[in-house]
């Protein structure tokens, strides 16, 4: 660079270069590092890739314009499957839950679309894990979710109209109960309809009442047959 | 400035004493060219080039005076590092930036989970398709660290030729959906090609999870901004749903601020929900299920990542996970390198339009382009050292 420093200082121009060595010192220890980690990996012989050529043509000609390979979509980095998951995963979910949360499919019957299964229209009786009175009160509406089924229940509490939805498949149900079905099969799916005075059922505590003194003249007495067809009908809900 | 003149008219000028540099500036010993230059006329040649000639040959450097590298301008000068700028920036995310990359899913449903002791749980289930790991992004080639992931399958007729090529160098089918995850270092990157599980999370972790929200088409001020609206009375006409003024008048500029809040297209926006716990994990299924709701429609795309707000998964896991990658997948890496290979081999052929034949033929490696291929993965294998080297070093 210039003549007239290095005349003066004759060591100078040893300075500049022995901070440039002080800077890369470090830098180059590292490289080192790196070089000797590289040597570690090994190579693999390469296995032939499997793949189609997806053909793209000239509009006008209708001739290969060019291709390019398309590798299968049922296998992931050449080897192992790769299938599409399943497609209802939101029914088996359900499913697997119902299965572990109704081991004996009771509940599931009860509110099954069969014959015998609860209905709306009927009056249910849902004993609750946490304490208190069971709730008793028409059913208005079976909402099914799989496993976030659940029952809607209006009774009168005290001439105030009440409604309660259980989930019943909840562990904090203890059981649901039939205690009167309804006469002739409701035409609505949700009774709505019932929340007005004109078809308003009131109370169900006489219903109720009635219902447990039948059963326990049944539970206290012989456990005849009429009365095992009966305790099969209300499918008594325990756990 | 000046009018440019002929030289004949200011020669005449320059031979005027008053005009010419004091004579004992003058050394002729420094000038050697000047007498050819003036043509023998001794006068001119001791005044005209006075200034002494600077080249880079007498001590003259090109390089501007700041990029000269002297102790002040080092890295090691102990100056403080840039408070801004792409390092800085990527320094400042450094905490919020999850360790691990991210997987798609798409959002099959909402659900309950229900509670050995009566806890039920509201939660979304996601569903991975065929998520694949496509691309590292490194800080030396683009900037900052991500890994690029793909999900589903997409007809190659609907892709285009930029994206089959692409997909070809890869290695692995079209697929449907490209996204990519920012990941804190170089420890985040993942073998390419490897297909993501949902056992890549583990129950109890928490996620954030971004998707697009459901379009809710032009809506209003109310419902858009949740705007009270005008009163439904008290002479109001015909504008009980309309925005009310839209700023002050004259004296405060008569003009409507910047970002004011009108009707507009609601929705469709990007959603991140943070910090769901992850409830369940299956890979048969191929679900991971999140407590909790989700941004967007059943069917929507969802990106699901460590959660940025929360410590990353133990090092075990990462560990653990990690290892899983390499044991399901060993062979990612040769086959990755094998498609490169091929991809090369085609793209030569296209350039030549030797494309048809090959296919013809069958693909079979030719031996005048071996030599060329060869180089070129010489070239890309150095250049992948050199970027290591450099991430290590930075």
């Amino acid at each position: 660079m210039n003549a007239a420093p290095l005349a003066r200082r004759p060591l100078g121009c040893l300075k500049a270069s022995l901070r440039q060595t002080r800077q890369q010192k470090m830098l180059f220890t590292r490289h080192m590092a790196t070089e000797a980690a590289q040597a570690q990996t090994t190579t693999t012989p390469l296995p032939p890739p499997q793949h189609d050529f997806f053909r793209l043509n000239d509009r006008k000609t209708k001739t290969l314009r060019t291709a390019f390979a398309v590798y299968p979509t049922t296998t992931v980095a050449g080897t192992a499957k790769l299938a599409p998951p399943p497609v209802n995963v939101l029914q088996s979910l359900h499913e697997a839950q119902i299965k572990k949360m109704d081991p004996t499919g009771a509940r599931t019957a009860l509110f099954a679309k069969t014959r015998e299964a609860a209905k709306v229209g009927d009056v249910l009786m849902v004993t609750h894990r946490r304490g208190g009175e069971p709730f008793a009160g028409v059913c208005l509406s079976i909402r099914r979710r799989g496993i976030d089924t659940a029952i809607l229940l209006r009774n009168h509490l005290g001439k105030v109209g009440v409604e309660m939805w259980f989930k019943i498949y909840n562990k904090n149900v203890a059981g649901v109960e039939i205690v009167k079905r309804r006469a002739k099969r409701a035409r609505r799916a949700r009774l709505t309809y019932m929340r007005k005075a004109k078809h308003d059922m009131g109370s169900v505590e006489d219903l109720v009442f009635a219902w447990k003194r039948s059963r326990r003249v049944f539970s206290s007495g012989r456990a005849t047959a009429a009365g095992a067809a009966r305790a099969k009908g209300a499918a008594a809900k325990k756990k | 400035m000046a009018p440019r003149l002929p030289a004949r008219c200011w020669r005449q000028l320059a031979l005027r004493p008053s005009t010419a540099l004091p004579t004992s500036l003058a050394r002729p010993s420094l000038l050697p060219a000047t007498t050819t230059a003036a043509g023998g006329n001794t006068t001119t040649s001791s005044s005209l080039p006075y200034i002494q000639s600077r080249t880079v040959k007498t001590g003259w450097s090109t390089l501007p005076s700041r990029a000269k590298p002297h102790r002040f301008n080092q890295v090691t000068s102990g100056l403080p590092a840039p408070l801004a700028g792409p390092a800085a920036a990527l320094k400042r995310r450094e905490r919020t930036t999850p360790v691990r990359a991210g997987v798609l899913a798409v959002k099959k449903g909402m659900t309950v989970f229900m509670g050995r002791r009566g806890g039920r749980i509201a939660c979304t289930v996601l569903q991975l398709d065929r998520v694949q790991t496509v691309l590292n992004k490194t800080r030396n080639k683009h900037g900052y660290w991500a890994v690029q992931v793909g999900m589903g399958e997409r007809n190659p007729g609907n892709v285009g030729a930029p994206l089959l090529g692409y997909f070809e160098a890869k290695g692995m089918a079209p697929k449907e959906v490209l996204a990519e995850f920012r990941v804190r270092d170089e420890k985040g990157l993942l073998p390419v090609g490897v297909q993501l599980m949902p056992d890549w999370f583990h129950v109890g972790q928490r996620v954030d999870v971004r998707s697009n929200s459901r379009g809710m088409g032009f809506a209003g001020g109310m419902k858009r901004h949740g705007f009270s609206g005008q009163e439904a009375s008290h002479g109001n006409s015909k504008n009980h749903r309309t925005i009310g003024s839209v700023g002050p008048s004259q004296g405060s500029g008569s003009r409507v601020l910047p970002g004011k809040k009108m009707p507009g297209r609601m929705g469709n926006q990007r959603v991140t929900i943070q910090n769901l716990p992850i409830l369940m994990v299956d890979n048969e299924l191929g679900i991971l299920v999140v407590k909790g709701c989700v941004a967007g429609p059943k069917g929507s795309v969802i990106q699901v990542q460590d959660a940025c707000k929360k410590d990353p998964p133990s090092q075990e896991w990462i560990d653990k996970s990690r290892k899983m990658l390499e044991e399901r997948f060993p062979g990612a890496e040769a086959h990755l390198q094998a498609a490169r290979e091929r991809h090369l081999e085609l793209k030569e052929a296209r350039r030549e339009k030797r494309i048809a034949e090959l296919m013809a033929e069958g693909v079979t490696p030719s031996e005048e382009h071996a030599d060329v291929i060869e180089e070129i993965l010489a070239a890309s294998a150095k250049e992948d050292a050199t970027t290591e080297r450099e991430s290590a070093g930075f």
